[in-house]
């Protein structure tokens, strides 16, 4: 089993301090931040989560973060599912790109990366690493790929759903083409929705953080929409986008919509070549959790299965999240298991196959 | 040619560039001549049944650059906008979907449209 959204924590973001360049090594010991010491720079967003964001038990003994020990981590999450590898998304990494100063926002995520690539992958083979890029800055992003993109431990990209605009615009192309140069997908994890990422929301913003949470899977619409519109898979065939903790229920009707307007007005796009659900079975991936529960658990298959979908889902657990999802409870079509709690993610990742793990640690 | 001829007009009433709908047999039928060769569409669109031959006939964008081509080659649906082939009625953006077509033969300047017959008479002339 692969468990595509693992978060990986510290207790205080100091933990960056060695791996900052010295100027903005004292901007994180000495600058504002948006909460006490330890905090992470990033413009909060304006809803407020009424009971913080983690499983209380997910909390270590000492009262340190959730999803900051790894020991934890393996105990309540890789051993007890048996998971074969788990996909670190980090927790506040990817907020980065709410901050209106590109270099220091750049800065924090290759100190990220960095710390992930020293403390927690060398931990487990288990674990695989999310590079996060700071996507307001198209070119220091595609210059982090180049730097990073290559490291064993790493298998995609990963940017906020918060964005400036929808990622697949030109203005974030230099990102894709650094990614399709490692083989890397773009994962879009739900998060960013603050700062200068001021439209989380289609028709501005709502009011209780229960009710905005559940809307949030708009930033993925978009993103999916224009990632196809733009001929981002046209252009970069080896290009795939991951929908991270966006929902699921929507694609199918954003996809019918999609290749309904499309053909009408096929000649805005005259780089594209197939219809949009085309593009989307083939180059794009969302991740299960949170998967939505409609009152009768088998409707949500129909129009799932129309779109391909059993080749597109992949399970995500969320730990140590509030909202963490158990695979022994997510209730799959029985065909759909294997590939969407293990095949799906092994192939977009280019994890080796199973018999090659055992073989290996032989 | 199987089928039941219906007659249209002159082949010198219908210049290149024009077309025709036409009322043959109950149904209704764009006529078109594309560069001196004629096609006839059902004016019925496989979408949503839209005036599939009353809206513009024009061309297209054909490659990644916004080069323009195929002018006079594709009708564009009145109703949503679809873009068909006249000459083979297949949909631009999606090959999976087509227009009706039927047989146009051309003699002694008569256009003329060839539609199936009724179930119940004999086959062919």
């Amino acid at each position: 089993m692969i468990d595509c959204d693992v978060h990986n924590s510290w207790h205080s973001a100091e933990v960056l301090l060695p791996y900052l360049p010295p100027a903005f090594r004292e901007y994180l010991q000495r600058g504002e931040l948006p909460g006490p010491r330890g905090s992470f720079p990033h413009a909060h967003r304006p809803w407020l989560h009424p009971e913080g964001f983690m499983r209380y038990d997910a909390v270590p003994e000492s009262g340190a973060a959730a999803g900051s020990q790894y020991d934890l981590l393996r105990e309540q999450l890789l051993d007890r599912y048996d998971v074969d590898y788990a996909i670190l998304t980090g927790d506040e990494a990817i907020e980065a790109s709410t901050l209106a100063n590109p270099y220091y926002a750049q800065a924090l995520t290759s100190a990220y990366n960095d710390w992930l690539v020293h403390e927690w992958l060398p931990a487990d083979l288990r674990l695989k690493g999310s590079l996060v890029v700071a996507p307001q800055d198209p070119h220091g992003a595609a210059a982090e790929i180049r730097r990073l993109g290559d490291h064993d431990g790493i298998v995609q990209v990963l940017v906020s759903s918060g964005s400036q605009r929808p990622y697949g615009d030109p203005f974030f192309h230099p990102i894709w083409e650094a990614a399709a140069e490692f083989d890397l997908p773009i994962a879009v994890h739900l998060g960013g929705q603050g700062g200068l990422n001021a439209n989380p929301i289609g028709c501005g913003p709502t009011t209780f953080f229960w009710e905005t949470h559940a809307l949030l899977c708009e930033t993925g619409m978009a993103h999916l929409a224009s990632t196809i519109a733009h001929g981002v898979f046209e252009r970069w065939p080896n290009a795939r986008l991951i929908l991270i903790e966006c929902g699921v229920a929507w694609v199918p009707p954003i996809l019918w919509r999609l290749d309904e307007d499309y053909r009408a007005l096929r000649k805005e796009t005259p780089w594209l070549r197939r219809l949009p659900s085309e593009y989307a079975r083939d180059h794009v991936r969302m991740t299960t959790q949170p998967l939505e529960q409609p009152r009768s658990p088998e409707a949500l298959w129909p129009a799932l299965d129309d779109i391909g979908a059993r080749d597109m889902l992949m399970f995500a657990s969320d730990y140590p999240h509030w909202d963490f999802e158990d695979p022994r409870f997510l209730r799959l079509p029985e065909t759909w298991r294997e590939p969407v709690l293990d095949g799906n993610a092994r192939e977009v990742y280019r994890l080796p196959a199973r018999d090659r793990i055992a073989e290996a640690s032989r | 040619m199987r089928g039941q001829r219906h007659l249209v007009c002159r082949a010198s009433e219908l210049p290149p560039g024009e077309r025709r709908i036409v009322r043959l047999g109950g149904r209704s039928i764009g006529v078109f001549n594309v560069g001196g060769s004629f096609y006839a569409l059902h004016n019925g669109c496989p979408h949503k049944g839209g005036a599939l031959c009353e809206g513009p006939v024009c061309g297209t964008t054909v490659d990644a650059s916004f080069g323009y081509g195929r002018h006079g080659e594709i009708v564009r649906c009145a109703w949503h906008g679809w873009e068909f082939d006249i000459a083979t009625g297949v949909a631009v953006a999606d090959p999976a979907v087509r227009a009706r077509t039927y047989p146009v033969v051309v003699e002694d300047d008569h256009v003329m449209v060839v539609l199936p017959r009724a179930r119940k008479e004999p086959d062919d002339e």
